[in-house]
């Protein structure tokens, strides 16, 4: 096993949105940046899952003239229930029509009225409808914005790259290790700043409606080299995700598209009573009614609800053009997958986790607590809050995505090139080393893989007890210990079996890390509901809660949130 | 039972590809990408492919080909006595098994 080591300004992990759009912004700013992507370039991470939905305050320039950045500000506050940092809702709302017409100017195609204004479609949550309509989804924007920093010969790509640690230089991030997929070396990137824009970690859950790829890295990562993680109790779930047949299992039908505006239908319970009203409510709202449905047994046969428009005033035609014209591609998946044609059968749908509202702790130029990291994306903690808008993601990707690509570069100018310490770079390497080892009872990863999302199933949905949450986390605890027992095959190109043990040793941090949180917040609000302290609790807990890696242990703590502008109407 | 003849090359280690047979129970029609975990998860580990999906068949990060045909593995069921052949698409080297490197974004 060879290690390469390669140097640059600015080394940004990641392939989807977020990274993309940060080193367009590094490459713009002068400074060489090589981006590693853990898959295939425009086709990587969660973007490509994404729907047509990307907030941005048009006003006259979009569906409704009153609409402004202030609005959209208020909006998202609200939403998050006064626990997203204000300063970066600030940057995203104040910088999402200018990204917007960055992308258009990328080649991202939207919607548009006649008169050239951008068509914008109401998303529950939002005063005035804000969603502006990317053709072909998140698919679409992910390809051009790869093309795009493709076009840049300072962005260097590094095409399936599994990067998997943060290398340092006593107290500060110097770069990162990681593996390319394809040959089986080991590579050592020394940067003078590194920006973590791996996305979420879904799929820490079994349940889930992103790429299973999606298992923590980013802020396992950044929890081993020290940073302060934030709010990761907040794992949103989104209320409509197919829970049968298991072939098409987690793919995202939008309960958005129930509107009269659109499909005009229902989501309802066994017996096709509807459950949830209009206007609809936002996402943690929704769940809740949804989740309430089936502890109540009004739930389907596989334990879902029904995803219902046969009985759309509009009529089948009209509710398929709909689906074709909203959501082309996975309208065509169910039907090709499994024999599922939307406009004509209830479908069983049930919530799924979506998105991590928490993640890696930072401020408004995306800076980590570790001097050196920096976070941007869905990898980055503080500004959704309890919940997040519909869209929201999407103008995060882009709006953080430049702020923080900027600052990265601006620092990276003036700062140096500080040479990793070879002890931390040894270290790591002999731990992958050892998972190649021959051993008597080698355990294979994908089934600790398995036990760690199973648990976070069973424990860690949105609604959670003290008793359950100990439970779990005895579970995680447990296959810690079993980790040095993995063995893998010996092979160079492609060691899928390499990578899930890799996988696994960053998704047990980011597992315990997600439990512990919850197990600290004792009350409920936005996505997190505690059984045991059913009561949302202004006075204790309208706060972050921080975790961070203290000698190899967890420790929680409580940390102000950033008001700038709103406070909440009870201050 | 699904019988699938899938194509391995390890450039590395094999002079040349070649297939290997699998003989796989089924109690429900699953799809090319959902037979190919059940095979990597409970009867060969070695076996490379790539594991992503969007779940919406929108990425084509999974696309292989079965039977000569190039298909979205994830958009694609089985007949549960299905028979068929896997092999890696053409857009690109052969990384190693069903992996490609694949020329085109």
């Amino acid at each position: 096993m060879d290690i390469q080591t390669l140097t640059t300004d600015v080394v940004v992990v990641g392939g989807g949105g977020a990274a993309c759009r940060a080193a367009i912004e590094v490459a713009e700013r002068g400074m060489s940046c090589i981006m590693v992507d853990k898959g295939r370039p425009g086709r990587s991470g969660a973007t490509p899952c994404a729907l047509w939905s990307i907030q941005a305050p048009f006003g006259p320039r979009g569906r409704d003239e009153r609409d402004s950045p202030d609005k959209f500000f208020e909006d998202m506050v609200r939403a998050g229930r006064f626990i997203g940092d204000q300063n970066i809702a600030e940057i995203v709302a104040n910088t999402a029509c200018d990204r917007i017409l960055d992308m258009e100017r990328y080649g991202v195609r939207f919607k548009k009225y006649d008169d050239g204004r951008f068509y914008q479609t109401p998303m529950p949550g939002q005063t005035y409808p804000r969603s502006c309509f990317m053709f072909e989804n998140g698919q679409h924007m992910s390809t051009i914005l790869a093309k795009e920093v493709s076009r840049h010969d300072s962005i260097k790509v590094y095409k399936d790259f599994f990067a998997f640690h943060l290398l340092k230089k006593e107290a500060r991030v110097a770069g990162i290790l990681g593996m390319d997929m394809l040959g089986g070396d080991l590579v050592a990137i020394n940067a003078r700043s590194t920006i973590l824009a791996t996305g979420g970690y879904t799929s820490l859950w079994g349940f889930s409606d992103n790429p299973p790829t999606l298992t923590g890295d980013g802020v396992g990562m950044a929890y081993r080299a020290g940073a302060e993680l934030v709010d990761l109790e907040f794992n949103q779930y989104y209320g409509t995700d197919v829970i049968w047949p298991p072939s098409v299992r987690g793919t995202v039908v939008l309960y958005e598209l129930m509107i009269q505006e659109f499909a005009d239908g229902e989501i309802t319970d066994r017996d096709g009573n509807p459950i949830i009203d209009k206007p609809l409510p936002i996402r943690d709202e929704a769940i809740k009614i949804i989740f309430n449905v089936i502890r109540e047994g009004r739930g389907t046969e596989h334990g879902g609800v029904l995803f219902d428009t046969t009985k759309s005033p509009k009529g089948e035609q009209a509710v398929r053009d709909v689906f074709n014209t909203m959501t082309p591609k996975h309208y065509h998946f169910l039907i090709d997958a499994a024999g599922i044609d939307l406009a004509k059968v209830p479908l069983e749908v049930a919530p799924a986790s979506h998105y991590q509202c928490g993640g890696v702790y930072i401020n408004e130029r995306g800076e980590s607590s570790v001097r050196g990291l920096y976070a941007c994306g869905e990898v980055e903690g503080n500004f959704q809050g309890a919940n997040r808008l519909a869209g929201s993601a999407l103008c995060d990707t882009q709006t953080m995505g430049a702020q923080v690509g900027g600052c990265a570069a601006d620092d990276a100018k003036r700062g140096d090139l500080v040479p990793f310490d070879k002890k931390d770079l040894h270290g790591t390497v002999d731990l992958v080393k050892g998972f190649m080892e021959k051993k008597k009872s080698g355990l294979r990863p994908v089934f600790l893989k398995e036990e760690i999302l199973r648990t976070m199933d069973q424990y860690v949905a949105p609604f959670r007890d003290a008793g359950g949450l100990e439970k779990g986390l005895a579970t995680i605890r447990g296959i810690r210990e079993e980790i040095g027992k993995i063995s893998v095959p010996d092979v160079g190109r492609y060691n899928l079996e390499l990578r899930e043990a890799i996988e696994t040793v960053l998704a047990v941090d980011a597992a315990e890390t997600t439990i512990g949180s919850a197990l600290f917040r004792t009350e409920s609000r936005g996505h997190h509901n505690r059984t045991d302290f059913p009561e949302i609790d202004n006075k204790k807990w309208r706060c972050h809660s921080i975790v961070a890696n203290k000698g190899g242990n967890p420790s929680y703590s409580k940390r102000d949130v950033i008001y700038t502008r709103l406070r909440p109407d009870d201050e | 039972m699904i019988k699938a003849k899938i194509y391995r090359f390890d450039p590395d280690r094999d002079k040349k590809p070649f297939y290997k047979e699998y003989e796989i129970p089924v109690e429900r029609r699953v799809t090319v990408h959902e037979l190919l975990n059940i095979i990597h998860r409970d009867y060969d580990g070695s076996l490379a492919f790539r594991t992503f999906k969007c779940y919406k068949g929108m990425c084509t990060t999974c696309i292989l080909k079965v039977n000569g045909k190039t298909v979205k593995s994830c958009a694609h069921p089985l007949d549960m006595d299905a028979e068929i052949t896997i092999e890696p698409v053409e857009n690109g080297t052969v990384v190693r098994d069903l992996v490609v490197d694949f020329k085109t974004m």
